[in-house]
């Protein structure tokens, strides 16, 4: 099992004074994943990839990279590579002398080089631009060469600083796609450091999600959308409806709970959750609500209230409805086809839920 | 275009007042006669032709390269590590250092030339070409620090990092990404400093031993009539070379800011 983890973090601590940056860390990466850590910005997220890097010494606690303690050991002497926020394309070097920069002065012939050269752009759709000058690189292209210079190393473990952030939305999403895409076909294990959920969803294998300084929650994205471990980590992905909730039974794998709105269900125990007591915190993400004008057949529970606020997002529709009892309007989602369900502020609609997609998200924080 | 107005007119009227009076030396350099007066007699080259003569003075040209040349470098090099580590780090008594680097920019000359006089004396170093480079140098590195400070500024500090990350160490990263990036700053750093050391005079004139320098030089030529046209000769000279050798060394100043591309376009 620790043969194949590439990254072995033991307890790592940084403190920048008083200040902790990154706390009681302890994370496992497997040789071969795309790996994500995400966080809002001033998390810790960065120092904890720079650590790695090898760019910030850990305060206290161990770095294992492929086997080997990295303490006293270098960034340049890693065998790790980086692809920087601003991509740090060297700017009196042109595209060819970019990507060849950590190959020279190491013994390697010089047909070498340029063969690998030519690989490693050809590799990111870059082939053939080797004498392009670096100021005259579009955003895309010099991520493109960024890339390619980190790659080019061969390195055990590929570290992204946000490397998306610097691109217009189109761009971005095609490069999601293309950076999963080289990452699978070279089977290098990549860890990419963002502030995007959509972003780290869509390319990961396994997010690890930091608050604080503190590494929350590690899962693969389904999971840490359908069980996330706490509140937090259950609003900074996607977007969740919360409500409180007492527990009236036990059971093995379920509790039986009752909201002030929805009344007495039976939900599924989260294994992510330590038990949370009497007193817990449910949540539903609005597209697992039904909205309709009568009463929704066929669902564990039900509840009426007042549309308050319509917003249109083009693929769906957000509804905000007011319920008795609940402090905040629910929001509830519903994908826009061909604009088949239209409520206006102040219509009274019902919503209906199964109690399958309640998730149970531990103690009530608010009441604690 | 609308009427001059007021500001504008006051403006010419300071830069012609500023800048005739330097006007007139090279004007007068081409009179052919040793009065510096109006009427101009006639037009004459012989001024110029006669400078290749001295012997003194191109001994006193020789002294002042050599010294501005020292001092350049000097004051160069020290302002590089002083710039990088004022744009790069933070740490306790930056302000206050900064400060004092740039002191020999209001300290009077003359207070300066004589306690570097004092000061030289008393650890045993004699007025001498030595002691004017030591004293150039001090009154360059400001100039070298702010000018090197600017090209520092847009150096986008990853760039050192994504160096070190792809294998480099400590030196090569300075020998392989920050000194070309840094490379024309480094140039108009040069120039600059050549310049301020070249055309000083207070402090050259305080540490001179038997050689001396060309502004001090010439000083102790206007005593005597005669010499003065070789001498208007001479400063026209110096007065083109200065200007051009800032002209350049703006370009490159320019051109290091331009070359590093940060976060925006």
């Amino acid at each position: 099992m620790t043969e194949q983890n590439i990254i072995q973090l033991r307890q790592i601590e940084k403190r920048f004074g008083k200040v902790v940056a990154v706390s009681k860390f302890d994370l496992d990466l497997r040789a071969g994943e795309f790996f994500s850590l995400l966080g809002p910005s001033g998390c810790g997220k960065t120092t904890a990839l720079r650590m790695i890097a090898g760019f910030q010494e850990p305060t206290s606690g161990k770095i294992i990279i492929d086997g080997q303690d990295m303490d006293g050991i270098p960034a340049n002497q890693r065998p790790t590579n980086m692809v920087f926020q601003s991509y740090a394309i060297f700017p009196h070097l042109n595209v060819g002398n970019n990507v060849a920069y950590g190959l020279r002065g190491k013994g390697i012939s010089k047909a070498e080089i340029d063969t690998r050269v030519a690989q490693a752009l050809e590799m990111v759709e870059l082939g053939g631009l080797q004498s392009r000058g670096a100021t005259e690189l579009s955003g895309g292209q010099r991520q493109r060469v960024a890339l390619a210079r980190s790659l080019i190393m061969r390195p055990k473990v590929l570290l992204l600083d946000e490397p998306l952030s610097a691109l217009d939305k189109k761009l971005r999403e095609q490069m999601q796609f293309e950076l999963r895409h080289l990452q699978q076909e070279l089977g290098i294990t990549f860890v990419m450091v963002t502030h995007d959920q959509y972003e780290a969803m869509t390319m990961s294998d396994r997010i690890g999600v930091m608050f604080e300084g503190r590494l929350v929650q590690v899962d693969a994205p389904p999971t840490l959308y359908a069980k996330p471990c706490n509140n937090e980590v259950a609003s900074f992905i996607g977007e969740m409806n919360f409500f409180p909730a007492e527990v009236k039974a036990e059971h093995a794998e379920s509790l039986t709970i009752t909201t002030p709105c929805f009344g007495t269900m039976e939900i599924e125990r989260n294994p992510n959750v330590a038990t949370g007591g009497r007193a817990i915190e449910v949540g539903i993400r609005p597209e697992q609500l039904e909205i309709s004008a009568l009463e929704p057949e066929g669902y564990d529970a039900t509840t009426q209230g007042t549309v308050r606020n319509v917003a249109f997002y083009g693929e769906n529709v957000h509804y905000h409805v007011e319920v008795d009892g609940v402090k905040k309007p629910i929001a509830a989602s519903v994908p826009n086809y061909f604009h088949t369900v239209d409520y206006r502020q102040g219509d009274t609609v019902w919503l209906g839920v199964q109690s399958a997609s309640v998730i149970d998200l531990g103690q009530d924080q608010s009441k604690s | 275009m609308t009427r001059p107005s007021g500001l504008a007119i006051y403006a010419i009227a300071y830069l012609v007042f500023l800048y005739l009076p330097v006007l007139f030396l090279p004007l007068f350099s081409f009179n052919d006669g040793t009065i510096v007066a109006f009427p101009i007699k006639g037009w004459t080259l012989e001024w110029y032709r006669q400078l290749g003569g001295q012997d003194a003075l191109i001994g006193a040209l020789m002294n002042s390269v050599i010294v501005g040349l020292l001092a350049a470098t000097l004051a160069t090099s020290m302002g590089l590590f002083a710039a990088r580590a004022y744009v790069r780090y933070r740490f306790r008594g930056k302000k206050a250092s900064e400060g004092l680097v740039m002191l020999p920019l209001v300290i009077p000359g003359i207070i300066v030339a004589s306690s570097m006089l004092v000061l030289f004396i008393s650890i045993g170093i004699k007025p001498s070409l030595t002691a004017i480079t030591l004293g150039h140098t001090f009154l360059a590195l400001p100039f070298a620090v702010s000018i090197l400070k600017s090209a520092f500024d847009d150096f986008d500090p990853s760039l050192e990092e994504a160096a070190y990350d792809l294998g480099s160490g400590v030196v090569e990263t300075f020998r392989r990404v920050t000194l070309p990036i840094v490379a024309p700053g480094i140039v108009a750093s040069l120039l600059v400093t050549f310049t301020v050391s070249f055309d000083e005079f207070v402090l050259a004139f305080f540490l001179s031993g038997s050689e001396t320098t060309l502004p001090v030089y010439i000083w102790s030529q206007i005593r005597f009539p005669a010499k003065l046209p070789n001498t208007l000769a001479l400063g026209s000279l110096l007065l083109l070379a200065s200007v051009a050798l800032l002209v350049v060394a703006e370009f490159f100043r320019r051109r290091s800011a331009k070359s590093t591309f940060g976060g925006s376009k």
